[in-house]
């Protein structure tokens, strides 16, 4: 086995902030080419498109399901199995749909993120 | 044997901390290591880091005391993940910054936010962890029937003999065996005690009666002064005074007595609490103490903790570990499926402990509710096994929430107050940081835990979130707007959270606002970064750091 130097092994965390320390020196200014930028551009505005999308129906999702639940007091009453619906509607009821929107999400920001000459 | 199922997780944590860093062979597999951290794997070591106490008890007992509105708790804590996944996750990663302080100087070059954002993150850690510390506590008193200060303090040793000892130091799979531990110490004594209780518990949880007379004779140990108001003659033995009859009046329990209530007894009345079992308890909107307005309340504490997970220090870091950008949004959208397991069993203690000890919100002991129950049920060795691993459970969940917090909470103090660092420096703070929690815990004990947590959420969301969300996608946002963002942010949460220890709003409307107020605080810290950003110029170099963030690793043709 060869030698190795020693290091001293810390979180990332501070060595990033040592490193900074070390050179004092501020970040560069960041800085990207013409061609990136116009691909930036894009991806942005599309990224941006399938974000807002995504939480507007998580929204719709955590602001409705409240209301529906406030506006119908009956659900209450309502039982399958012997549970009441309502309990199920909060209880149970959302965590698939948060699974499967996180599933849409996931799949519309990689989709945005691939060169558009690929289908 | 429940002392030895907690020391045995301290043990298990420390050991696997241990074995892993000796089984790297050299510093720079231990420094790209995280580079080849799977999704699935990151997931469960972000879900491991998230599920806090306040999830493992914290959740159970707000059912308990609020009623089945507060399972909107864990439906919150899980949304917050398809914000990180839809808003943060992806760029975020890709700025290279493992902070928000970090993320604020990447992104706007400004030294004076990166200050202002490690104040923030002190002020979210010590929200997050005072609860954390308050809980592990109330375990040890439980199982071992000592004074509360005695549990609090000797978990603020735990953790700091874990952290001597290097155990779970930033290892993603120490914090991933611990997301399955706690999936398991959490679900099979769920299921165990649904099977145990036969069918007529069964049908009185699904269909709650209000908690108004003791259907045995019901021994309630006070941990804290409690204020009853006995509306009819109630017949009661306190510990160490012979049995008596109360007339009609207010009475106060002192904290370590015990009153045993006679079978048939009518329940006191707490002021500020609901009984459980009752038409609004059963109602599924968050109605904290009965103050009225449950949409109000239910909408403020959604707010809060969705938009305040992608602001949590600990978690943030967790994102690091992800190969690139991709990686961290995949991470975020497996964690969501991860959670939702977990959640789906909180109810189940809640609504069973509103049937089998609904005594507990008498004695301002909700929060024990999750350890209590088995031994509520069988009195035997069986009862002593699942209690052993509850507590064993929602003490990995103390440990793995407050170790990732002491290091974030320490990393602001050394990195981004303080000038200068140094590793020796690095491990002082946190100690001290662990010293400084103990502190603070000591006098919380009547504060419950899963609200306090979210008071912490309340703060993420109306500091970090604007400064993410409108650093990451809007090009316009200037250094000055996001420091005036944030402070009015801040001063609208944390302030307005402080003050409410001090001042006590009336009930109602005002009660709901100062002491839930994302749902304004949010919203007014987005405008005012708008707005002072608008009035202001962004440096020329401002959108190129925006749009970089959104460029693919992989096709990138200028590395960093």
């Amino acid at each position: 086995m060869t030698r190795q130097r020693r290091v001293a092994v810390t979180s990332p965390q501070t060595r990033l902030a040592m490193a900074r320390h070390r050179t004092g020196a501020r970040m560069q200014l960041p800085h990207l080419a013409p061609a990136d930028l116009e691909r930036a551009r894009r991806i942005h505005r599309a990224q941006l498109r399938a974000a807002l999308g995504a939480v507007a129906l998580l929204a719709v999702l955590i602001i409705g399901l409240p209301v529906l639940l406030a506006a119908f007091p009956g659900l209450d009453g309502v039982r399958v199995a012997g549970v009441p619906v309502s309990w199920l509607a909060l209880g149970v009821l959302p965590y698939p749909a948060l699974v499967l929107l996180a599933r849409w999400q996931l799949r519309r920001a990689e989709r945005a993120e691939r060169p558009r000459e690929l289908p | 044997m429940i002392v030895a199922a907690i020391v045995l997780v301290v043990l298990v944590t420390v050991l696997i901390g241990a074995r892993g860093v000796a089984a790297i062979r050299s510093t720079s597999d231990f420094l790209v290591a995280s580079r080849r951290i799977s999704p699935a794997l990151n997931a469960a070591a972000v879900s491991g880091e998230y599920l806090s106490a306040a999830s493992f008890l914290g959740v159970a007992g707000l059912v308990l005391k609020d009623g089945i509105g507060a399972l909107w708790y864990g439906v919150g804590f899980t949304a917050g993940y398809i914000a990180m996944l839809a808003l943060v996750a992806a760029p975020m990663r890709r700025t290279g910054a493992l902070t928000v302080p970090d993320f604020a100087e990447a992104r706007l070059g400004s030294a004076g936010l990166r200050r202002l954002s490690g104040v923030v993150v002190l002020v979210i850690a010590t929200l997050y962890l005072v609860p954390q510390f308050k809980a592990a506590g109330l375990v040890l008193t439980v199982v071992s029937g000592t004074p509360y200060w005695v549990g609090v303090v000797v978990a603020g040793a735990a953790v700091s003999i874990t952290l001597a000892l290097g155990g779970m130091r930033a290892a993603t799979y120490v914090q991933a065996f611990q997301f399955g531990l706690k999936l398991l110490l959490f679900i099979v004594p769920a299921i165990w005690l649904v099977l145990q209780v036969g069918a007529d518990t069964r049908r009185e949880a699904l269909a709650p009666v209000e908690f108004t007379r003791f259907e045995r004779p019901s021994p309630v140990e006070f941990r804290l002064d409690v204020e009853l108001t006995v509306t009819e003659p109630t017949p009661v033995t306190v510990s160490g005074r012979p049995p008596e009859v109360l007339a009609p009046g207010r009475y106060g329990a002192s904290a370590g007595s015990t009153w045993t209530f006679a079978e048939g007894a009518a329940v006191p009345e707490v002021a500020g609490s609901l009984p459980p079992g009752g038409a609004d308890w059963a109602r599924p909107l968050l109605n904290p103490d009965g103050a009225g307005h449950p949409m109000l309340a239910t909408m403020s504490l959604l707010v809060a903790t969705v938009l305040g997970t992608m602001g949590l220090p600990h978690i943030l870091v967790r994102f690091h570990t992800s190969s690139d950008g991709r990686g961290a949004r995949r991470t975020a959208a497996i964690t969501v499926a991860l959670l939702s397991v977990f959640y789906l069993f909180p109810g189940v203690y809640g609504a069973l402990g509103a049937v089998l000890l609904p005594e507990l919100y008498l004695a301002g002991g909700t929060d024990t509710v999750v350890v209590a129950l088995p031994a509520r049920v069988d009195s035997g060795w069986l009862g002593t096994l699942f209690t052993a691993l509850l507590s064993a459970g929602a003490f990995a969940a103390f440990l793995a929430t407050s170790l990732g917090l002491l290091l974030a909470l320490s990393g602001a103090v050394s990195h981004d107050l303080l000038p200068g660092v140094t590793v020796r420096r690095l491990r002082l703070t946190t100690l001290g940081a662990a010293v400084f929690m103990v502190a603070l815990a000591l006098p919380a004990a009547h504060l419950d835990v899963g609200a306090l947590v979210t008071s912490g959420f309340a703060v993420a969301a109306s500091t970090f979130c604007p400064l993410l969300v409108l650093g990451i996608w809007w090009a316009r946002l200037t250094a000055q707007g996001a420091v005036v963002g944030m402070l009015v942010g801040l001063v609208s949460s944390a302030g307005v959270i402080g003050a409410s220890f001090f001042v006590t709003a009336p009930p109602g409307l005002a009660a709901i606002l100062l002491g839930q107020p994302a749902l304004w605080s949010v919203p007014l810290a987005f405008v005012t970064m708008v707005l002072v950003s608008l009035r202001g110029r962004p440096p020329a170099w401002a959108s190129a750091a925006m749009l970089r963030l959104h460029l693919d690793e992989t096709e990138h043709s200028h590395r960093r």
